[in-house]
């Protein structure tokens, strides 16, 4: 039988110290985070260095690896420090950084040798011979730019021996990502140095100047819908096996901002699908229940971006839009006594009695439950578990396990 | 030393612009290179290049798109062709075209100019390092970033001192996509003249358009900075692009001549209060109706935009 023994890492993203102990433990290969500068996402939580330490002593557990991406484009004086950032990081166990300013791969090159240094999809590397370059340049990786197809890929794997890294799964820039200062000249902040206001997801007027007359808007259709560039999300669970079979050497999940709900269950899924391909990929089966299991988080309508054609106005944010996600994270179970089949649990959100709510853990295990008695802290009867972070007890009958998350539809 | 590129929208308008002075014409073709006011092919290129060398100007070739595989491999001889017919450099954004133009051992010099993303002086000395005997600044820098920036770098940097600038390249065709889901197929090529305008600011307007590139939008304003041309003497910021993608025919010619007259006045050191605004009122005059200047990023503060 035959079996792929070089899989691809599935990696996942970590806004904080707890999102980067889920993801490993829900499945993810390695992480990236963003440190206290040189990053893209300034209100993405970011990790300082003993958070970074912390979680890298956890990653190693599991044999996950944590990038760091430090992809801003840097303008006069933002890069001073990096030489010793990076050689923190190389120092604390930091497996590579994510970069995409030549000015900072420079200074990584040759102020943190050892460290590896990936191409971030910033910089927008569309062709073999872009990454015949950064390969020469002793980079490891580069990050394709989302708008390379599949067939794309299947040509640059066969010129060039560089990882490949490509996103799977999450939002996308509408633009080339980088190429894009609308935030800079409509909102004052930087796009490329953390501060993107996202004017693409605005909605706009679009119009005829004439020279002479008045202008005329040309907005248009039935109900008025106004002109945006927001696009739909990503997901490629339906494509693992071709992304495997091309050489993908990394599937990125995208969204540093995205909850622990999100990330566990998004990297659960994508473990599952490379997991189950890749032990037996000649009689693999797609598992709708993978596709189910995304919805339950997804936050909007979902496409294939560029890998099998430009997209269309299906692929954009336009018209009328499904209410999603459809399930809402209530909570994460802190212990579980078989014996009682008592489930301590920390809420997240409000629930309580009579909710029919889910249990789903690591290795893709899911059940169901209806809460019929809930207790407090001080083991009162309780009808609705109403504040944040508190810890109450309820009956699970099927087995639960330490960190399964709870979810409940809305 | 003081050098004006200017666009060129026709052979006629390029030869005008060689008598009117220009230093150096750009063009190119829309297969290798972003947002030019018209797509030339070799030939058309070898005319100019011909007709530049006759008037002792240099040209420029825009080789600065982001090349997919389906491009790639025609940048090889698009560049050995370019060397043969002898222009004087190109333009370049994809470090892949870079690349190929050193493996291949074609002798043709380059610009960095990957538009947005060039912003610092580190950015442009590894650009250097890998050959480059110029580049072209974001269009984003304040004049503070520029006095730094400047005396940092040892080779000319090209600055936009007139006309459009592009804030936002897609892939995607988004007006068509638009026009598309309203079920109201319009033109969406730049000869249309689409504009966007933000939600609360209906004054804006946004210049939109598609080609084989992309969907590209320009900033509401064009920029003008014949009052920020002495300052940029000063800090030895003297390569001056002027783009007329948007400013057709003689009305570019004639901006161009006016910063023609400019240039001179700087360099014989009799550039004073009563020409800049001589200049900047002819300028203003002659950009197109409907369209508005001003300075752009050049006088906001750094910390304004972070």
């Amino acid at each position: 039988m035959r079996k792929i023994l070089k899989k691809p890492e599935v990696l996942a993203p970590a806004g904080t110290l707890e999102k980067l102990k889920t993801a490993i433990y829900y499945g993810a290969d390695a992480v990236y985070i963003g440190g206290d500068a040189y990053g893209l996402r300034s209100r993405a939580g970011n990790f300082t260095y003993d958070e970074m330490r912390e979680g890298i002593e956890f990653a190693k557990k599991y044999n996950a690896k944590v990038y760091v991406a430090a992809n801003m484009v840097t303008h006069e004086g933002d890069e001073i420090g990096a030489g010793e950032f990076f050689r923190t990081l190389r120092d604390i166990g930091i497996s590579a950084v994510i970069v995409s300013d030549p000015a900072l791969i420079e200074t990584c090159a040759m102020e943190a040798p050892g460290l590896p240094i990936h191409l971030s999809t910033q910089a927008s590397a569309t062709n073999y011979q872009t990454l015949e370059f950064w390969r020469n340049e002793g980079l490891e990786r580069v990050v394709l730019a989302r708008e390379v197809g599949m067939a794309e890929i299947k040509e640059i794997r066969e010129q060039t021996e560089v990882e490949i890294e490509a996103f799977i799964h999450g939002a996308m820039c509408i633009s080339y990502s980088g190429r894009c200062v609308l935030s800079n000249h409509m909102s004052q902040r930087d796009a490329n140095r953390g501060g993107c206001s996202q004017s693409c997801r605005w909605k706009y007027d679009l119009f005829d100047l004439p020279i002479s007359g008045e202008r005329e808007s040309l907005v248009g259709g039935q109900p008025l819908e106004e002109f945006s560039m927001s696009a739909v999300d990503m997901s490629m669970i339906h494509h693992i096996p071709e992304l495997v079979e091309n050489g993908v050497d990394s599937l990125k999940i995208e969204g540093r901002m995205k909850s622990i709900h999100y990330v566990s269950t998004v990297s659960n899924v994508y473990r599952q699908a490379v997991d189950t391909y890749c032990a037996d990929p000649d009689n693999y089966v797609f598992k709708q229940e993978w596709e189910d299991e995304l919805w339950k988080v997804a936050q909007r309508e979902l496409s294939t971006g560029f890998y099998y054609g430009v997209p269309t106005e299906d692929e954009q944010l336009f018209g009328k839009r499904r209410k999603i996600p459809a399930y809402g994270f209530i909570g994460q179970v802190l212990d579980y006594d078989p014996l009682t089949q008592i489930a301590t649990i920390q809420q997240r959100n409000n629930f309580g009695v009579g909710d029919d709510v889910e249990f789903y853990g690591p290795g893709f295990t899911h059940s169901h439950q209806v809460i019929e008695t809930l207790w407090n802290e001080e083991d009162e009867e309780i009808d609705r578990a109403p504040n944040a972070m508190m810890t109450v007890k309820t009956k699970v009958t099927t087995p639960v396990k330490r960190y399964d998350m709870i979810r409940k539809l809305r | 030393m003081i050098e004006l590129i200017a666009t060129a929208e026709s052979i006629e308008q390029a030869q005008a612009l060689i008598e009117a002075g220009v230093d150096t014409v750009y063009s190119g073709e829309d297969f290798y290179g972003l947002r030019l006011p018209t797509s030339f092919n070799l030939e058309e290129i070898e005319k100019i290049t011909k007709l530049a060398h006759g008037g002792k100007t240099q040209i420029c070739v825009a080789v600065n798109a982001i090349m997919h595989n389906n491009r790639i491999d025609f940048v090889g001889p698009y560049l050995k062709k370019l060397a043969e017919i002898g222009v004087d450099r190109v333009a370049i954004g994809d470090p892949g075209v870079i690349h190929i133009l050193k493996t291949e051992k074609i002798p043709l010099p380059f610009v960095y100019d990957a538009q947005i993303m060039v912003t610092s002086s580190k950015q442009i000395n590894f650009w250097v390092k890998r050959g480059a005997t110029g580049a072209v600044l974001a269009r984003e820098l304040p004049y503070d970033e520029l006095k730094i920036l400047a005396p940092k770098i040892d080779v000319p940097a090209e600055l936009l001192v007139y006309g459009a600038t592009c804030i936002h390249q897609s892939k995607r065709p988004l007006v068509e996509n638009y026009f598309n889901f309203i079920e109201k197929p319009e033109d969406t090529s730049k000869d249309r003249g689409l504009f966007i305008s933000e939600p609360k600011k209906p004054e804006t307007h946004y210049s939109i358009y598609e080609d084989i590139n992309g969907t590209h939008i320009f900033a509401t304003n064009d920029l003008n900075l014949v009052s920020g041309l002495e300052k940029l003497v000063e800090i030895g910021l003297t390569q001056w692009k002027l783009e007329g993608i948007f400013t057709p025919g003689q009305d570019f010619v004639e901006i161009v001549k006016l910063f023609v007259v400019a240039k001179e006045a700087l360099l014989a050191g009799i550039w004073n209060e009563s020409l800049l605004e001589e200049l900047n009122q002819k300028i203003v005059a002659l950009h197109p109706e409907k369209r508005e200047l001003d300075e752009g990023f050049f006088i906001k503060d750094p910390d304004e935009v972070k």
